[in-house]
């Protein structure tokens, strides 16, 4: 039953997201920062990993001036309504439709041969308000949307990420070791996504069902390369041979990635299995 | 059909529509296999039934184990494995595991032969205790099959995402096949592949979990009856199921009456083929909505599995 409000203290309490933190109106049914429904319980397994929260279909939440809604549940889109003055940035192809009038322009970005040269997007393009813009992946998924407060760093496994706005710094992190490049599964570099003093919005698409977990310090977990989505910069991943004997053929290995904690893990249970190519 | 169980059970019972399994029913869902319970099982008027909706994190009870599903598109199976308790698989499949669980490589029987055949000849073998989960790289559903003492069932290659240690896994050939030849070159094809894969419970049940693309039907097919199916769309059946080709020629159209039409027609039509899989009952037979195209490709066939043909 809806109470009405009996004093100050009332009128001010926030519900707050379990997924982003962010603080909302006692009456919102989904966080304005993330989408997430607020009237669902957390959906999370006995081992210990949280569903990314399923963002009902025409979710509407908010960054800056913006909004961002999200259409359809297999092949989600993101449908962002640019303010005047705000801007997202993405990788060209994941861009589904947009208003004419829409400004385009590209990112310059250090590195540019580096990055060139280990098949990561050379080019990054920018969309300015107002008017909008829709994206979407070309694969059965789920959105991810990570509001980053001031302060953070969120490693991203390369082309996974859909879109960020504009006042997030992008760069890349070269994925150390040898074993972690070759066998990694990822390649050599890893986004990486920073917010200084302003707090702002990355969305991405994990392929089937996404699962988060956070690790305590020296936490640690095994995980299918393919499958890493995203990390706290915090985490530490270093990939392991896992030796499988038997006793006629000998010896075979299996790479199994190390995440050690603290921070947050992110995990696609549709892997991405990397050919060699 | 084979060994469905007829546990008795003292007091109020409840007989899972989907595996059989009989339980007291005041779960929300069947702890064989995570069927939803008192729900009314969607079946279309030909007879097929669409795979119970399953909820998000049902739990299943294998032994001492027990088994979590995750996610609904691309699902996970997340296996809670007590000390005592083993599970095997294709090792690309594994997801995740927690750093006490132990892997190793189980040889298989008749290595040599599911080699050539281009069967996995190594699973992996995960022992508890503590937490292993596997997926898929697709979407589609998670289909347990709970095997009762002495239950078998045969499976098309690579559906296996995991099975408990009860169950027991050997091979059979399918004998579908067909040969196409040009010029020179006589090539075989194996429509739903070589071999099936037949797991069977041994003295102890057991939990197999098949993984298929987009959504799956199963249908029990009385003794002789048959229906015809894609080949690619075959994920399991019971061994008492039998398979057959089926080759249909469509007729010619009367429509376009003129000399040259009809010829033409004719031609095309002769050319024109379905490939079927006759299967005959009795036994259950599951079929999945996205399969492959099967390679036929219109070429001449000399010599075949024996099979039926319908001329229209």
């Amino acid at each position: 039953m809806v109470q009405p409000a009996q004093n100050v203290s009332d009128a001010v309490e926030r519900l707050k997201c379990n997924w982003c933190q962010g603080l909302n109106l006692k009456t919102a049914l989904s966080c304005q920062f993330c989408g997430a429904p607020l009237d669902l319980k957390d959906v999370v397994s006995e081992s210990g990993w949280r569903e990314a929260p399923r963002l009902k279909d025409m979710t509407e939440f908010h960054f800056a001036n913006s909004t961002c809604q999200v259409e359809g549940e297999i092949v989600p889109v993101a449908e962002i309504n640019l303010a005047q003055g705000d801007a997202v940035y993405f990788e060209h192809h994941v861009m589904l439709w947009k208003d004419p009038h829409v400004p385009m322009s590209t990112m310059q970005l250090p590195g540019g041969t580096k990055r060139m040269l280990a098949g990561m997007p050379f080019l990054i393009s920018v969309a300015q308000g107002p008017g909008r813009v829709a994206f979407s992946r070309d694969a059965t998924g789920e959105l991810v949307a990570l509001p980053l407060h001031p302060g953070m760093e969120v490693d991203v496994r390369e082309h996974a990420f859909l879109l960020a706005s504009y006042n997030i710094a992008y760069s890349f992190e070269r994925i150390k070791g040898l074993r972690n490049i070759l066998f990694g599964g990822q390649g050599m570099y890893m986004d990486r996504f920073v917010t200084t003093n302003q707090s702002g919005l990355l969305l991405l698409h994990g392929y089937g069902n996404v699962f988060e977990r956070t690790l305590k310090p020296g936490e640690s977990i095994l995980i299918e390369p393919g499958a890493y989505l995203y990390k706290d910069s915090s985490v530490q991943m270093n990939v392991q041979m896992q030796q499988l004997t038997t006793g006629i053929f000998g010896a075979t290995a299996m790479s199994l990635a190390q995440m050690t904690g603290p921070g947050r893990v992110g995990i696609q249970s549709m892997y991405v299995h990397h050919t060699t190519e | 059909m084979s060994a469905i169980p007829s546990a008795p059970v003292a007091g109020r019972s409840y007989t899972c529509n989907w595996c059989g399994a009989v339980s007291d029913g005041t779960a929300l869902s069947c702890p064989a296999c995570g069927a939803m319970i008192n729900i009314k099982d969607i079946v279309t008027p030909t007879g097929w039934v669409e795979v119970p909706g399953r909820k998000d994190m049902t739990k299943l009870q294998v032994g001492k184990s027990s088994c979590q599903i995750e996610g609904l598109y691309v699902p996970v199976a997340d296996f809670n494995l007590s000390p005592e308790d083993s599970v095997y698989f294709a090792h690309h499949v594994l997801l995740w595991k927690e750093n006490a669980v132990n892997v190793s490589m189980m040889s298989m029987k008749g290595a040599w032969k599911r080699a050539l055949a281009g069967m996995p000849v190594f699973m992996t073998q995960a022992k508890g205790p503590g937490h292993i989960a596997f997926s898929r790289d697709n979407p589609g559903e998670l289909l347990p099959i709970p095997l009762q003492s002495g239950q078998a069932v045969d499976v098309r290659e690579h559906f296996m995402l995991v099975a408990t240690g009860q169950v027991d896994y050997s091979w059979t050939n399918t004998n579908i096949w067909f040969q196409t030849k040009n010029g020179d070159e006589t090539e075989t094809h194996y429509p739903i592949g070589q071999m099936l894969d037949r797991f069977t419970a041994g003295k102890m049940p057991g939990l197999l979990l098949l993984h298929a693309s987009g959504n799956v039907f199963i249908r029990t097919l009385t003794p002789g009856q048959s229906i015809l199916i894609k080949p690619t769309a075959l994920i399991f059946k019971d061994p008492t199921v039998s398979m057959q080709l089926h080759f249909e020629h469509p007729g010619v159209g009367m429509g376009g009456a003129s000399l040259g039409g009809l010829l033409l027609g004719g031609l095309m039509a002769f050319s024109l083929r379905y490939l079927w899989l006759r299967v005959t009952g009795p036994g259950r037979v599951a079929i999945q909505s996205a399969f492959e195209p099967v390679e036929d490709n219109g070429r001449n066939i000399t010599s075949h599995s024996p099979a039926t043909r319908q001329n229209w």
